[in-house]
């Protein structure tokens, strides 16, 4: 079997072009998205957490401690079992404030920025290590699969200087940091990166099983063949055994429980980027599954091992195996699943570790230059950042020479990672804990690891010297069990210690609120002082340049399925969190909320401590299937109400203090033609006429009731009864927020009008039907007379009399008729109706009314335009400006003025006639409709004039409206508005 | 959500005995792959358990 360098060198890119060229694929969309979007594919990416060391140091660690290896798997194994309680309150922070690492998530909790300064600090020296493992396995396997084609695998120990393996893996890196930043500085190729890395996994557990398979069954040919071989070699069922003794094992399973969160590129994968929740059903127990099939296969190909006598470390077993047992295709394969364990974790940890030192060392340091392209100058700093990285990785890997195993590394960087745990517990099981005690845990523990294994890893050094005293401490990696304990320890109790002692800042404390789980926050309703999504762009052209704003505006707008023009206070706020979300997706969440605290900041409200209803009924609804037990009951209750309150069939809406609109039932919606989308969220002032002012000035008046308030709603009347209640605000005493309830009440108002119209018509009815028969013989006497005259006289002056008084009992004659008419209901019929044109009626009422020479003297003055024809009774409209003409000729002055005027709309005609007189009083206003209601002196007026007008108008289906004074200054001048409706057919002439 | 720090409790208990638990496990007297049988009927009993429980647990 021979493997030359070129081969190697062959595979190595071959795997390279396959997994990107996965992801790429992936991310154009040729793979089904069932498929990528499967619950599988997910468990297997996660298996990133299998790193080279899992492939090859975990058959050391079983060569070392036996069983105590399983430590490794089911430590973190444990907490994917308990993933909805201690994973899935992470994931769910991560996912609502778009946290995307771990000192994203212990700046959002602490609200320190040092906190992530420091975090990204640590993770940076604590993953070193690992990096430097994977490419020192990289390098290992490469070497030892070109020199096996000798026949006798084997690792040559720490040579000096640049050997040709380290050339190799130089290489390797190179081509991967291509590779990364090519792939996977975008921050929308997720998709194709997840898939890649789930390809990764299956690869490396098929490859991990193949090699355990063949240890059992092609070494020991068989389960009994191996019984019979441990039953020959007892030592090595013993090895099992002993270490668990003395107690590492526990320390093995605490560093490795931890590993699950605070390793940044599981935390990428499990937390940040993918849905843990949406699969969090499946996680619990397919991924425990995965592990297990991890582990299985680490004793039998340790024991094949040691029967093949593989001339390497216990580490390459799982190379040497193979090799040894003389099958290429099964050695490319491990070589393969062992390159693709090392590659997947270095891609992820560089991605997570780039985001780090870009969101919380660049970002808040460095001020980019927002006018050009911010996203291309984002790119590239991560570029940047990948490419130093893989070259620190590389440059720590040299430095160390090959003088330690992957066991030694792997614990390193482990149990640095260890350090950040009291942090993280906090964050979500314990709301006292502070950022001076984070920080000071933190940076106490790792020190003490930075002395006790890292320093002495990178100097070789064994003993510490305590400065100005005489003692001696011994260090390294033989001690990690001890350092283990005592740096977590002391992080631990000065973590708490700290906490205690020290005060909370108030941010730091509502955030530590918001992460607590068994906290049930209560959101403040803030007020923001941008009033549009377009102020939204101005205000962040300026930190993020115009283009960029506008574009992440747009993009946020889009994802909460929002316009443009959105103006309610409600969707703004939201639109300013998911903004802040996606920002710090992109540069941080320090450096995001930096932004929007500067440039769109939460103003003092005038009214604080207010609930925001809106936010919490929004959230509910998210969380319902997630409520258990009383929270549910609870739950069902509010829907309960809530449904009671949305289906009432009364129009209610609730207000906020500062008149924001919380609630708006269906027959509101249904009352005011507005939708409840449209407007909950809104503030009073931002609702469409006439809605506007009537629920204004009612939540503004001290009233609780305003009865029957007349609206006109598209041209029609409407009355409308309002009623109102305070309801005190959950957290506040002495806030109030306002119940309204509206009442429709224009069919009772109109049914009234009706009432007490038919009253009166059935007085004048009575009146006329006596008057009708009393006069109608005089009257035709008078005629009589008249005719007679005209006969016999020759004289013009006479004649005309004698015409003008034929005319006149003429329409004596008439309007008694009508009179008569009145009494009867229906008596002309609407559809009888022709083209009035009023302009005409006003002119021959005038003339009439200015033959009567006994009467004080006025100007009326016509500007009724010709086009306002009605529909109706020409006869009774002249009827109708006599009446109103005669009356406000008697109240106006001598030579007074009497106007005639109108004005339309789309469909009425509002005849307005207006006098220059004493005005009406006000106490009388109600009254002078009635029959028989006059001020006039006995014998001059019958009190009969404006019932009439009322009754034609009614009868044309029009309305009289009296407006007194006209005049406010001199509080003179009264003025009568008809109503009409509009004639349709000449409005279509015209 | 009150249960989660018994639970949290009850982790740490484990944490605790963990050791007596692992050593009857693991006990010599047994086949050697005893502990991956006992993971893998933790695993079953996961799964059953999660079967069980019929409304899907989702946020989105």
């Amino acid at each position: 079997m021979t493997f030359d360098f070129s081969q190697v060198a062959l595979i190595g890119i071959s795997y390279l072009l396959l997994l990107f060229g996965i992801a790429y694929i992936t991310e154009r969309g040729w793979i089904p998205e069932r498929i990528t979007t499967h619950p599988v594919t997910y468990i297997f990416s996660l298996g990133i957490f299998a790193s080279a060391w899992a492939f090859y140091g975990v058959v050391d660690l079983a060569f070392q401690f036996g069983y105590g290896a399983l430590a490794y798997y089911l430590g973190t194994g444990a907490l994917f079992l308990f993933a909805p309680v201690a994973l899935a309150p992470l994931a769910e922070l991560a996912r609502r404030h778009q946290v995307h690492s771990l000192a994203d998530l212990l700046v959002f909790r602490y609200h320190s920025n040092a906190v992530g300064a420091l975090t990204t600090l640590c993770m940076l020296l604590g993953i070193l290590p690992l990096m430097a493992l994977q490419i020192q396995a990289i390098a290992d396997t490469m070497h030892i699969l070109v020199v096996s084609g000798s026949g006798n695998p084997s690792l040559t120990v720490a040579d000096n200087g640049l050997t040709f393996k380290d050339v190799m893996a130089l290489c390797y890196c190179a081509i991967l940091a291509l590779f990364t930043i090519l792939f996977g500085s975008n921050r929308d190729q997720h998709r194709g990166l997840i898939t890649a890395m789930a390809f990764e996994s299956l690869l490396k557990v098929c490859a991990m099983f193949a090699v355990g398979m063949v240890s059992v069954f092609g070494v020991f040919h068989g389960i009994d063949g191996l019984n019979e071989w441990l039953a020959d070699h007892p030592e090595n069922l013993a090895l099992l055994h002993t270490p668990i003794q003395d107690g590492s094992s526990h320390t093995l399973l605490l560093v490795f429980v931890a590993t699950a969160v605070t390793m940044p590129h599981i935390f990428h994968l499990g937390l940040a980027e993918n849905p843990l929740m949406r699969n969090s059903r499946t996680v619990t127990w397919a991924f425990p599954l995965f592990l297990l099939f991890m582990a299985l296969p680490i004793f039998p190909i340790l024991w094949a091992g040691s029967e093949l006598a593989v001339p390497l470390d216990p580490q390459y077993f799982t190379l040497g195996v193979p090799i040894l047992f003389n099958s290429p295709a099964l050695t490319i394969f491990a070589f393969i699943g062992g390159l693709s364990a090392a590659t997947g974790a270095m891609i992820i940890i560089t991605l997570a570790l780039a985001t780090m030192v870009m969101n919380h060392w660049l970002l808040p340091s460095l001020r980019l230059a927002a006018r050009n392209d911010l996203y291309r100058q984002l790119l590239w700093l991560r570029r940047i950042l990948i490419a130093a990285i893989f070259f620190g990785g590389y440059l720590f890997y040299w430095v160390l020479n090959n003088r330690y195993s992957l066991t030694d590394l792997a614990f390193a960087a482990f149990i640095e990672t260890l350090q950040f745990l009291p942090g993280t517990f906090a964050i979500v099981f314990w709301s006292p804990g502070n950022r001076r005690g984070m920080i000071a845990g933190l940076s106490v523990g790792t020190v003490i690891w930075f002395f006790g294994l890292l320093l002495p890893i990178i100097t070789g050094m064994k003993v510490l010297h305590i400065p100005f005293s005489e003692f001696y401490i011994p260090v390294g990696n033989e001690y990690w069990n001890s350092i283990t304990l005592f740096s977590l320890g002391l992080n631990t109790a000065i973590f708490i210690a700290v906490s205690l002692i020290t005060e909370q800042s108030e941010e730091e404390h509502y955030s530590a609120d918001l992460c607590a789980a068994d906290e049930l926050s209560h959101p403040v309703r803030q007020a923001l002082d941008v009033h549009s999504a377009a102020e939204f762009k101005d205000r962040l052209a300026k930190p993020l340049g115009k283009v960029t704003a506008s574009r992440e505006v747009d993009h946020a707008l889009k994802q909460l399925d929002l316009s443009n023009n959105e103006r309610r206070p409600y969707a703004l706020r939201r639109l300013r969190d998911q903004l802040e979300g996606n920002l710090s997706a992109l540069m941080g969440i320090h450096v995001a909320s930096e932004i929007m605290d500067s440039h769109l900041p939460y103003k003092v409200a005038d009214v604080r401590e207010t609930l925001d209803i809106n936010l919490i009924e929004n959230r509910l609804a998210q969380y319902q299937n997630h409520l258990t037990g009383m929270a549910a009951e609870l739950n069902n209750l509010r829907l309960y109400h809530r449904k009671t309150l949305q289906e009432l069939p009364m129009a209610v809406c609730s207000l906020g203090p500062d008149t924001e609109i919380l609630m708006w039932n269906h027959a509101m919606a249904g009352l005011t033609h507005t939708p409840s989308e449209q407007v909950t969220g809104s503030y009073l002032e931002d609702i469409a006429e006439p809605w506007r002012t009537l629920l204004t000035d009612f939540s503004k008046s001290r009233e609780m009731h305003y009865y029957r308030r007349e609206i006109e709603l598209e041209g029609h009347p409407h009355w409308i009864s309002l009623h109102k209640a305070t309801i005190e605000g959950p957290i506040t005493e002495g806030v109030y927020d306002q119940v309204m309830m509206l009442e429709d009440v224009t069919e009772t108002q109109l049914l009234e009008q009706e009432l007490v119209h038919s009253e009166r018509l059935a007085s004048v009815g009575r009146l006329a039907a006596g008057v009708a028969h009393e006069i109608g013989n005089p009257i035709t006497g008078i005629a009589c007379l008249a005719q007679n005259l005209r006969y016999d006289s020759d004289n013009p002056e006479v004649l005309e009399t004698a015409e003008q008084i034929l005319s006149q009992t003429d329409r004596v004659t008439r309007i008694v008729q009508s009179l008569v008419g009145f009494s009867h209901t229906g008596h002309t019929a609407k559809s009888e109706f022709q083209a009035v044109i009023l302009r005409d009626c006003a002119h021959e009422a005038i003339s009439l009314l200015s033959l009567q020479k006994d009467k004080q003297q006025v100007q009326f003055i016509n500007e009724i335009p010709k086009n306002a024809i009605v529909a109706g009774d020409t006869q009774r409209m002249i009827q109708v400006f006599i009446n109103l003409l005669s009356n406000a000729r008697d109240a106006s002055p001598e030579n007074g003025r009497v106007l005639l005027a109108s004005n339309e709309d789309e469909y009425s005609i509002d005849i307005t006639v207006t006098d220059e007189g004493s005005g009406i009083p006000p106490d009388i206003q109600d009254r002078i409709l009635e029959p028989f209601f006059t001020t006039k002196e006995p014998g001059e007026g019958t009190g009969l004039g404006l019932a009439m007008v009322y009754s034609i108008v009614e009868d044309h289906g029009g309305l009289l409206d009296i407006v007194s004074p006209v005049d406010t200054q001199r509080n003179r001048g009264a003025q009568f508005i008809v109503k009409l409706p509009r004639h349709v057919d000449s409005l279509v002439d015209i | 959500m009150n249960h989660q720090r018994l639970i949290i409790l009850l982790l740490l208990i484990a944490y605790l005995f963990s050791p007596s638990l692992f050593t009857w496990i693991i006990s010599p007297n047994g086949v050697w792959y005893r502990p991956y049988i006992f993971w893998m009927g933790l695993v079953l009993v996961t799964f059953i358990f999660q079967w069980r429980r019929k409304k899907p647990q989702n946020l989105e």
